[in-house]
């Protein structure tokens, strides 16, 4: 009763199937992240990581294709951070991200600044 | 040093599809793939926040996927909404069949009604208007294997 054009058509799109497999993100680490988000969100179903796992790749493929048209406007090759903040600032859904991409510190991961020149 | 990751999700993943939208030969720095790392971060804080308030206003207790799919459409991200209203039908549908096809092959002379739509996961809702074709399923299910134990 296997209908494999279906299954491998979903899996084949990035879809579904047993752990992290074709997922392009990892399922426990965003149910994670959605409980930490407050203290009022205790349940959580089983299929609203997998949501997110869709919705957090057409974010990052968003995000990524204005921040590239920073770097392009600069005639240069590299992403930088910078150009994260100028394509958060001009966008006005990414509202809620302009505090975040302002820090320019980012004192709050932990990470020493000697490391970020690491390659 | 681990809760810190724990909030992140990991900046391989997050690279890797960041460089399948972007040109060959483009180059990305990690200080631009840690700063994605944090958007997509709070991202899912700020859809989950309103999802969630959503949830207590119907007095709800579990955020489901269609509290996300709305959220998205709310906070105005319509055709992440609309992408993902989609994979979630798909999702929904893959997993019937799945469950469908675990009771045919391991069919147990229950005389209850099918019934793994309920009892799998609380809080999910799923339509039944294909539980009732499963249900024919099973019933043929049920006569070929009627036999004497």
């Amino acid at each position: 009763m296997r209908q494999p054009g279906m299954y491998s058509g979903m899996l084949s799109g990035g879809g579904i199937s047993g752990r992290t497999g074709p997922h392009l993100l990892p399922l426990a680490r965003i149910k994670k992240i959605m409980k930490k988000s407050s203290d009022d969100v205790k349940m959580i179903s089983g299929e609203a990581p997998i949501v997110f796992s869709k919705a957090c790749e057409l974010f990052i493929e968003e995000i990524t294709r204005r921040s590239w048209m920073m770097t392009m406007q600069g005639k240069r090759r590299t992403l930088h951070k910078e150009d994260v903040a100028s394509a958060v600032m001009a966008t006005d859904v990414f509202d809620f991200l302009a505090t975040l991409v302002s820090d320019s510190s980012g004192s709050s991961r932990g990470t020493p600044p000697a490391a970020a020149l690491e390659q | 040093m681990a809760d810190e990751q724990d909030r992140l999700l990991p900046i391989a993943n997050v690279g890797r599809i960041m460089k399948q939208i972007l040109p060959p030969s483009a180059k990305i720095s990690k200080e631009a793939k840690e700063r994605i790392q944090e958007c997509v971060s709070e991202f899912i804080c700020f859809v989950t926040g309103e999802a969630s308030d959503k949830c207590h206003k119907e007095n709800r207790k579990t955020v489901n996927g269609d509290d996300l799919c709305w959220a998205l459409s709310s906070l105005g991200f319509d055709n992440y909404a609309e992408a993902t209203t989609k994979y979630l039908y798909k999702y929904r549908v893959f997993e019937r069949e799945r469950a469908n096809q675990n009771k045919a092959t391991s069919v147990e002379d229950k005389d209850e009604a099918p019934r793994f739509d309920k009892g799998v996961q609380p809080g999910k809702e799923i339509d039944t208007t294909p539980a009732s074709l499963q249900f024919r399923v099973l019933e043929r299910g049920r006569t070929s294997l009627a036999k004497p134990s």
